[in-house]
């Protein structure tokens, strides 16, 4: 809540601050130095904020960020060259530049996870240097590029600079913030957060990602024009220097990465701090030096920047009630108001669909899963049909975590066919089968605990339309919906809280939400009873009840046999990776194929209670198994 | 013919140091998923301090590795403990500022000490060569490549035959199952992150001899480093010698071939394309991160 | 998480007084503070009269100067430094400029081009210096150079002969060294002309450093001797960052050229040296450009037996007989305790520029000392130096060549100091 209170505040700090800095030159024009300070300042404000949204809110490291700026430069300059044009009139231009050198490259190395990226800025930011020293005919090589003096009268000398940047800095920032504000940038927090999860809910990861690193390039390509013409003079060595690299992500780190304002004041710290050392630091020290340990101080710590750790401190300092932690609150709240309203929404989408109620809507055809000599998954043939509740049980090991990774994507299967909604999905990345209406929970919750837990709700996607990744993910319909299905689930009063405040079974139901953000036909539940206590659990099978009878099929996962017994019709009992026994309910609890596999002779539905806790226990098990095999 | 013959050798005897270089910061990134951007600076490090070394004693370079080698399984042990053992648990982007900061701090305080002067360690066969027919073999070239041959073979002892070793493999193929066993996670990781800083010392005596070098050299041999292991495949020590050995061949013929002033560009564009043909790399296991 | 959280907006109104009474009081802390910094800012001339402004007759003249002691080029800026100074040193124990002390106000620019701009523009702008002396390497100039242009200050600089610098058609601009690079080469070729045709090359490679100072010198040689007849059978650029001159070597040693002329910084001019040791190749004749000028470490990265014979072009030498060239290696050797380096010579001849133009015209105004420096002709420690309208001299380099471990001059004759010349190169050592 004070974090919500401390928002209004920093943008009215801000303005206050905006405005000051537009009368500084009018109040006192004839001081180009200060000025020049000013402006230096407001080129790596721009720089750190939009490295931050490629570095901070989507969490990918880029070491050579200052190749935008070179790029901008010799893209004016070469211009300006040429044609004889102001190179003020075409700085648009270097900003352009640098987005399709950023596509390009985001397009080869943000296709996979990883390390690759930070690698390779590096590399590219080098790269860059060279193109620039050979490409004679374009760069003139070595030599530079030598631009004309400003055409303004020299009593003016900096403010045009001066204002132009300001200008761009504002820019900038307004465009990181409407960025945070979109779905467009919550799916980058999520990636930020966890990659794999961020996928299975629809987070067409590789174009997020490609399209952060583009945003993130625009304003430096630009300003890197204006700043040609602020030196007249660029070479491949002055316009690549990774030391500039490194002042943004000093300057970002210091402030506060992933915040709005935390790159600005950062680099505001920086440039003063090192103008200072240049002043009245005498010239004994190494820049290098200074920076480097900067680095590693702010890294080891003051790890998540000024302004975070300021505003941590204020909130201790000024601690604000917290409505609602208790469970009572959660489930005083009744659903019962808002489910018709989403009953009809949902039916509406089912009333497209083509396969009519009892069809296959999942087929898994002899699909296999080997990691080294194990086969977790072993030729498996499964079938989930439209309108059903299946259960899908079996002992811990027995390949069901595994199935359900094989089925969203997660994993890739060595062999076999998954077919969904009559289409083949088993080659489609992840995302695309959230689209096309299958969802998923997790064994373990997957939330994105950095975030709200209304943005763990608005951040799905349901299709891969721009217009659904731009849209408001504060405001707007898209809000409503993730606060309504909140509402379903019990959580409403929630919806502001950080996601890591709340309680396990909360987590799991917070989940659900969320998958139902992608409109899923299908839902894969894997263990959804595990970890939750009792009374959330009747919320818990209420809600899926509902949603059944609104026209959504489940695939559930779970050890709670009274409760699969209980809610799900067929039931799928699964051993040492593939189906041995398939009917409704009341069979498969006599069947002795079933009972010598899994349930044991003598299993008794009074003792769930102790069941439950075990097949806990076992999932951990299970999960740490399963990485081992990994 | 000769001439191409000559390109080839020379492009393995690079490879062969290129690929104990890489093979610290691939042993590294295995065990840890740390990415040691201070392994450039680490080199730079030891060579000025060979050089140093060499300057003063006259004891050849390439034999000073047997002091520089302990000197840097220290340095890499301490640096572990003191700096990278903080940030265990939070992001892996976290390391990599952690340790590109430490490259700079090296950096700047070797331009205070050392000065922003290249610097060269030439013993006295330094000018002269082996001759095998008509391609000429610079002694100084084919001595770097024995040591580095020698350290990679005993590094590929180490990590088969010993219990350490196979600690630190244990731990570069399943990091929770080598902890089931009992394999302590912080003391591997210190191990592996010593052992190799300790490749340095080795690496850095000998480019002292074959590299002019400065302080800020450290960015090209980084990148460099880094191509190689991109191309083997990160985390894989066959992947770096196969890695080192294309790229020096590659370095060396365009060099010969086309120009030089593009030879340093093919490490960026065998990258590039690698990471859109197969972006594991070439011995590189599909990453388990891909999976949920 | 902090400001960034975009849900903000349906809290706004949300808690009442409390807030926004220490909001307000926040934010008047705030806007006091914004009005506070810009009453005290406030003053200042405009920079077109300030410049123009006499000075004080009675007050040191200021010479403000950014040099850069740190990062890439702090080796050459901290010799530039100790030139300048040794000037000052010289000029006020001989009661200064026109009666007033001499002041310098060198500043560190770290080798950074923002930090160079902002140094200058603080030197001119805030401290009002009376005059500018020039920084170090053409990256940094280009960028130093355009500040003093758009200020109206005289800006003689040290270093920096690029050749675009002088395309700008700036009028403040001096280069106090003898030659540009492309003109560098011009003393060797003219050597190689009163040769007799049978002694002179008759191949000749051109393997050069991609630097804005060697390049030039070599591509303009390459050049005249093709003139001259001498057949070009190499000619390869490598990039800057080249560490392995194995390759270029061995191609040299397929081709066996008379003449190497390599355009060379430093160390790559010892890496080639070496590389064609290790080839057992060595040229009639070996030219580089500024690598063989760094005494000791040249000798130190060849062998000092390796030496003999190779030529290099340079702006100044220690032994030379121009005015006043002793009393400053005097006066630096007692200072320093080591031998001058061409970088702090330089520097030391563009103070002297600056302050023969501020005696004769008797003022420290700008125009006026830009008209002198344009109609006349100064003595320096590298010679009688004159410039173009672009701020480019018409001098000539000086032709040195190694020999029994020293440096001598050999050309032009006016000012050499052996009359023998080592041709051919014997082989290596």
């Amino acid at each position: 809540m004070s974090r919500l209170r401390a928002l209004p505040r920093a943008h009215l700090i801000a303005g206050l601050c905006l405005v000051a800095l537009l009368l500084y030159p009018v109040v006192n024009p004839w001081q180009p130095y200060p000025q020049g300070v000013m402006l230096l300042a407001f080129l790596l404000a721009i720089q750190a904020s939009s490295w931050n949204i490629v570095s901070g809110y989507a969490g990918y490291i880029s070491l050579g960020h200052s190749m935008f700026l070179g790029l901008g430069s010799y893209t004016v300059g070469v211009l300006a060259v040429r044609f004889g044009v102001n190179p003020l009139w075409v700085a648009p231009l270097g900003g352009v530049t640098a987005v399709i050198i950023a596509v390009l490259i985001g397009s080869v190395v943000l296709r996979t996870r990883g390390h690759a990226f930070v690698i390779i800025t590096i590399a590219m930011l080098l790269a860059a240097q060279i193109f620039a020293v050979n490409l004679k005919g374009i760069t003139q090589g070595s030599d530079g590029i030598t631009l004309e003096l400003p055409f303004w009268d020299r009593d003016f000398q900096n403010i045009p600079f001066y204002y132009v940047y300001l200008i761009l800095l504002v820019l900038t920032v307004l465009f990181s913030a409407w960025i945070r504000r979109t779905k467009f940038g919550t799916g980058l927090v999520a990636i930020r957060e966890d990659e794999g999860k961020a996928a299975s809910i629809g987070v067409n990861t590789t174009r997020f990602k490609i399209v952060a690193y583009a945003a993130s390039s625009f304003f430096i390509g630009m300003a890197g024009g204006v700043y040609a013409y602020y030196l007249t003079f660029i070479n491949p060595v002055g316009s690549f220097a990774i030391l500039g690299s490194v002042t943004i992500v000093l300057a970002t780190l210091t402030g506060g990465r992933g915040t709005l304002y935390g790159p600005v004041i950062g680099a505001f710290i920086v440039q003063v701090v090192s103008e200072a050392a240049t002043v009245y630091g005498g010239g004994s020290q190494s820049r290098v030096l200074l920076f480097g340990l900067a680095l590693m101080v702010v890294v080891l710590f003051l790890p998540k920047g000024l302004l975070p750790t300021i505003e941590a401190w204020w909130r201790r300092r000024h601690p604000e009630k917290v409505e609602y932690t208790d469970q009572a609150g959660a489930l005083n709240r009744a659903p019962a108001t808002t489910t018709e309203r989403v009953r009809a929404e949902l039916a509406a989408v089912n009333a497209e669909d083509a396969i009519a109620p009892g069809e296959i809507l999942l087929d898994v055809r002899g699909v296999s899963k080997r990691f080294g000599g194990l086969t977790a998954v072993d030729n498996a043939g499964l079938t989930v049909r439209k309108g059903t509740i299946t259960a899908l049980i079996g002992p811990n090991g027995s390949g069901k975590t595994t199935l359900f990774n094989l089925i969203s994507g997660g994993m890739a299967a060595d062999s076999g066919e998954i077919w969904f909604d009559g289409r083949r999905i088993d080659g489609m990345r992840p995302w695309r089968r959230g689209h096309l209406g299958l969802g998923r929970t997790y064994q373990v919750t997957r939330l994105f605990k950095e975030m709200t837990v209304q943005e763990n709700v608005v951040a799905p996607l349901p299709d891969s339309r721009w217009r659904t990744m731009f849209s408001d993910a504060v405001g707007g319909h898209e809000a409503a919906r993730a606060r309504e299905l909140l509402d379903i689930v019990g959580l409403g009063r929630f919806a502001n809280q950080p996601a890591g405040a709340l309680s396990y079974g909360q987590q799991k139901l917070v989940e659900l939400a969320q998958v139902l953000m992608l409109e899923p036909k299908l839902i894969l539940l894997d263990e959804p009873a595990g970890g939750v206590n009792p009374s959330l659990l009747g919320q818990l099978t209420e809600v899926i009840r509902e949603l059944n009878r609104s026209g959504v099929t489940f695939l559930i996962v779970e050890h709670n046999i009274p409760l699969v017994l209980d809610l799900c019709d067929p039931v799928v009992v699964f051993s040492h990776g593939a189906p041995i026994a398939e009917g409704p309910p009341e069979r498969i609890r006599t069947d002795p194929l079933v009972l010598d596999a899994y349930l044991g002779d003598d299993w008794r539905p009074a003792e769930d209670g102790t069941a439950d806790e075990g097949a806990g226990e076992s999932d951990r098990a299970e999960t740490a198994t399963r990485e081992a095999v990994q | 013919m000769t001439h191409l013959v000559q390109a080839i050798a020379l492009g393995l005897l690079i490879g062969g140091v290129y690929a104990l270089m890489a093979s610290g910061l691939t042993l590294i990134f295995g065990v840890m998923r740390i990415i040691n951007i201070a392994q450039g600076a680490f080199l730079i490090l030891v060579a000025m301090l060979t050089w140093w070394l060499w300057h003063e004693t006259g004891i050849d370079p390439i034999l000073l590795s047997v002091v520089t080698t302990p000197l840097m399984f220290g340095f890499g042990w301490v640096a572990y403990r003191l700096l990278l053992s903080r940030i265990r648990g939070s992001s892996a982007s976290m390391s990599v500022l952690l340790t590109f900061g430490f490259a700079l701090v090296i950096e700047g305080v070797l331009n205070i000490t050392a000065g922003n002067k290249f610097k060269s360690a030439t013993p006295s066969y330094f000018e002269e060569s082996f001759r095998v027919g008509a391609i000429s073999l610079p002694k100084a070239q084919v001595f770097g490549f024995l040591a580095a041959m020698a350290v990679l073979a005993a590094l590929y002892f180490v990590l088969t035959r010993t219990w350490t070793g196979r600690a630190i493999r244990a731990a570069t193929q399943n990091p929770s199952g080598a902890a089931l066993v009992g394999v302590g996670a912080t003391g591997t990781a210190a191990l592996a992150f010593a052992i190799g800083s300790a490749t340095t010392g080795v690496g850095g005596s000998i480019l002292s001899v074959l590299y002019p070098f400065f302080p800020a050299s450290h960015y090209d041999w980084i990148s460099r480093l880094l191509g190689i292991v991109v191309l083997g495949g990160m985390g894989s020590l066959p992947g770096a010698l196969v890695g080192a050995g294309i790229l020096g061949l590659a370095e060396t013929l365009t060099a010969t071939y086309g120009s030089l002033n593009w030879s340093t560009l093919v490490f960026y564009i065998v990258i590039m394309v690698v990471l859109l043909i197969r972006p594991q790399g070439l011995f590189g296991a599909k990453l388990r991160e891909d999976t949920v | 998480m902090t400001a960034s959280s975009p849900s903000g907006t349906e809290t706004h109104g949300k808690s009442g007084l409390p807030l926004s009474r220490r909001r307000g009081r926040g934010l008047r802390t705030v806007a006091l503070s914004v009005v506070a910094a810009l009453a005290l800012a406030a003053c200042g001339t405009r920079p077109s009269e300030s410049a123009a402004a006499g000075g004080d007759t009675g007050k040191p003249i200021v010479v403000g100067i950014s040099l850069p002691l740190t990062g890439d080029f702090a080796q050459p800026g901290g010799e530039a430094k100790r030139g300048y100074e040794v000037w000052r040193d010289m000029v006020n124990a001989k009661g200064g400029i026109m009666g007033r002390k001499v002041e310098l106000k060198i500043t560190d620019d770290a080798s950074n081009q923002d930090t160079v701009v902002a140094d200058y523009t603080k030197l001119i702008t805030q401290d009002k210096v009376d005059l500018l002396l020039g920084t170090f390497s053409s990256l940094l100039n280009y960028a130093a150079s355009a500040v003093a242009e758009k200020n109206g200050m005289v800006f003689v600089e040290p270093a920096g002969g690029a050749p675009n610098m002088f395309e700008r058609n700036f009028k403040y601009l001096f280069f106090a060294q003898p030659a540009t690079a492309p003109h560098q080469a011009d003393v060797f070729v003219n050597w190689i002309k009163s040769l007799p045709e049978a002694d002179r090359p008759k191949t000749a490679a051109y393997p050069s450093q991609d630097d804005p100072f060697a390049k030039p010198v070599i591509e303009s040689m390459q050049k005249q001797l093709e003139g001259l007849g001498v057949q070009t059978v190499y000619s390869e650029v490598y990039p800057a960052d080249t560490t392995n001159f194995q390759t270029i070597a061995s191609n040299l040693a397929s081709k066996k050229p008379d003449l190497v002329a390599q355009g060379a910084v430093f160390e790559d001019g010892v890496g080639l040296v070496r590389g064609l040791k290790q080839l057992n190749f060595s040229p009639k004749m070996l030219f580089q450009t500024s690598a063989p000028s760094n005494a000791g470490q040249y000798s130190d990265g060849v062998g000092l037996a390796n030496t003999e014979g190779v030529f290099y072009t340079v702006s100044w030498n220690e032994k030379a007989t121009t005015p006043l060239n002793t009393d400053f290696v005097a006066a630096y050797k007692k200072a320093y305790n080591a031998d001058p380096a061409e970088d702090a010579a330089d520097a030391f001849a563009a103070a002297q520029v600056l302050q023969t133009a501020t005696e004769k015209v008797g003022s420290i105004d700008q125009n006026k000392i830009r008209d002198w420096l344009h109609g006349n002709t100064v003595d320096t420690i590298l010679g009688p130096l004159s410039w173009e309208a672009t701020g480019e001299p018409k001098g000539q380099f000086l032709l040195a060549q190694w020999q029994s471990g020293k440096v001598e001059v050999v050309a032009p004759s006016d000012v050499a100091t052996s009359t023998t010349v080592v041709n051919p190169k014997p082989a290596w050592k």
